[in-house]
């Protein structure tokens, strides 16, 4: 714990007038730690992330504080934040190529970020893309730097978001569904890639994606959300074998391995009844409450996150033992 | 995949001539579009007449010879006739070529320029300023572009310069729309918030990132408005209001021979005639460039 805290998010809601999709979340994230944030579509996964951003929507708001570099980003000015962005805190998006200018060469558009936050000339930017190329094993990186984002794999279109990502040696890096896009072939290419970068410059790296195995093979600490709510928290080897919350549970039983699906007979994937309700219908006190089978009287009232390594937010918590089925 | 082989069959459907399937390069996309290629030859051969007209005309059009009067065409030396005042009527049809191209493309020009300036602005900027300028937008709309243009004449006096004003302060507005509407697609793009995330500001995002991602927009809509200049033109000299002599136009030409349509019909026509070939090859040439340059424009709009 004497390592340096990069992000400190301390109460942060997210709103759009009455409706909050972001209720009162806290978590750190210390230097060189990889935290996944798990959860359903709808979650408020994405716009935690934008909200840390600084990068919302007009018509959300923002309550709480976001600490990074003992600063409130909540607080500072557009021009403050603009300098910093890209610079300490960088992020990887979902889709590559909507993330790319189609009539914009690549190189150009890494060399843009570059040059954006450090003082080096043109040849010297090329240079360093040219480089960034190579450490994302582009194929031809010279011809690629002046290729444009349609030429491209979507694979390779990733890789060079993750060479604009990790230009400017930022201490933290956002990588939001960054193989959602990809085919399943190129994913673990891209996340190979993307551990190797975040691992060389030393950077904190918070990944958001729905899909476990990327948590687990990325990830040292994983948070699950629900309903704009952290559920569940701990080291990842300790929530996945042994989840305390209900939805955790059902989240790891409902990813499908070969284990648990007859490859010859017709059983149906074990899944979470119910689905996500929609912002305006999230029930009060637990979110999860009308889907849970453990739901009692109690749990009208908000569980707080409890336990020493791992914490769950549930009154009924799940015996540290019990097994997963199927994981 | 299917999305291309569906272009491909739009495309193929929309050529007239039924020839080769257009399977994506470039060249082969403009040659298999017949609208464009018919639009192309229709405009050059228009912006040669009256560059020609610069140089050499088979007589002076401000010429007046009583004796020749009314002459039908195929006359000697008058191929397309004269007037009736015995002014050489091929003459006048080569510089009123010129005239309309001035004032239409400039008009065109000055209401893309100032109207990517404020759509732009509109797009981008904080929620009052945008509102300010569509709300002005509206208004300028609301009014009626000839009564404009009637009224400006009255004030300032008709010619050239007034008649290219009275055109852009009656595009600005519909390309302002254009523009903004275009840009706010670009601007909901993730490059454009990565963009903001690696810190850059709204003019640079503009620039860079906007303009080039509308271009096509803009070009296409230039052509268009190039064949709406043309015929709002031609309308206002008509009235009286924009051109007169010694210059020459097409609406000039047309109000001029209303006097004796009567006695010779043709008269009418060729000037009739110039407008609708430069206007229809200015469509075709801008329907053309929209089907070549932006795909999605076209499968709204059919």
């Amino acid at each position: 714990m004497t390592t340096q805290t990069v992000l400190d998010v301390r109460g942060l809601v997210v709103r759009r007038d009455d409706l909050k999709a972001v209720r009162n979340v806290d978590f750190q994230i210390r230097a060189g730690q990889r935290v996944g944030l798990v959860g359903e579509s709808g979650a408020g996964k994405s716009l935690t992330a934008l909200a840390v951003m600084g990068l919302l929507q007009p018509g959300w708001t923002t309550e709480g504080q976001v600490l990074h570099d003992n600063v409130d980003l909540t607080t500072i000015s557009d021009r403050e934040f603009s300098n910093r962005r890209g610079r300490t805190v960088s992020m990887v998006f979902q889709d590559p190529l909507s993330a790319l200018n189609p009539t914009k060469r690549v190189g150009a558009q890494v060399s843009w970020v570059i040059r954006r936050h450090t003082k080096v000339t043109r040849d010297e930017a090329r240079a360093r893309v040219l480089d960034l190329f190579k450490q994302m094993h582009l194929p031809r990186p010279e011809q690629l730097l002046r290729a444009y984002p349609h030429e491209l794999s979507g694979g390779q279109r990733q890789r060079v978001m993750i060479a604009m990502a990790i230009a400017c040696y930022p201490q933290l890096i956002i990588a939001d569904e960054p193989t959602t896009a990809l085919d399943v072939t190129v994913q673990k290419q891209v996340l190979r890639l993307l551990d190797g970068a975040v691992k060389d410059r030393g950077s904190a790296l918070l990944m958001i994606t729905h899909d476990l195995p990327v948590i687990a093979a990325m990830c040292d600490y994983v948070m699950v959300m629900y309903g704009g709510r952290l559920v569940e928290q701990g080291p990842v080897g300790e929530v996945f074998r042994s989840p305390r919350h209900p939805y955790t549970k059902g989240l790891l039983e409902s990813q499908p391995t070969l284990d648990n699906i007859e490859l010859e007979g017709t059983t149906r994937l074990p899944s979470i009844r119910g689905s996500v309700p929609p912002l305006h219908a999230m029930p009060t006190g637990c979110p999860f409450r009308t889907r849970c089978d453990r739901a009692t009287a109690q749990c009208e009232i908000v569980p707080e996150l409890e336990g020493d390594t791992s914490q769950a937010a549930c009154w009924h918590p799940l015996d540290a033992h019990s097994p997963v089925v199927g994981a | 995949m299917s999305s291309a082989a569906e272009g491909a069959m739009t495309s193929h459907e929309l050529a007239s001539g039924g020839g080769p399937v257009p399977t994506g390069g470039v060249g082969r996309r403009v040659l298999g579009n017949a609208s464009l290629v018919v639009g192309v030859v229709m405009t050059v051969a228009l912006v040669a007449v009256a560059a020609l007209s610069l140089v050499w005309t088979p007589a002076d059009p401000n010429l007046a010879a009583p004796a020749d009067r009314l002459l039908p065409a195929g006359s000697h030396g008058h191929l397309l006739g004269t007037d009736a005042l015995g002014r050489d009527i091929a003459s006048a049809l080569m510089v009123g070529a010129r005239t309309s191209i001035t004032v239409a493309a400039g008009a065109a020009l000055l209401g893309v320029v100032l109207g990517t300036i404020s759509g732009l602005t509109a797009a981008a900027a904080r929620p009052v300023v945008s509102e300010s300028i569509m709300r002005g937008v509206d208004i300028l709309l609301a009014m009626p572009g000839i009564v404009f243009a009637l009224v400006l004449a009255a004030t300032v006096g008709a010619g050239v310069g007034s008649t290219i004003f009275a055109l852009t302060v009656f595009f600005v507005p519909s390309f302002t729309r254009v523009v903004r509407a275009a840009a706010l697609r670009v601007l909901a793009e993730d490059y454009v918030t990565a963009a903001e995330l690696y810190g850059r500001r709204k003019v640079f995002i503009l620039a860079r990132h906007v303009l080039p991602n509308i271009f096509s927009v803009l070009i296409v809509q230039f052509t268009l408005y190039f064949a709406a200049g043309i015929l709002t033109e031609a309308g206002l000299s008509y009235l009286g209001v924009g051109v007169n002599r010694p210059a020459v136009s097409w609406g000039m030409l047309l109000k001029e021979a209303q006097d004796t349509v009567g006695v010779s019909g043709p008269l009418a026509i060729w000037p009739g005639l110039a407008i609708v070939f430069a206007v229809l090859g200015l469509n075709m040439l801008g329907d053309g460039l929209r089907d070549v340059l932006d795909p999605r424009l076209r499968k709204r709009s059919s």
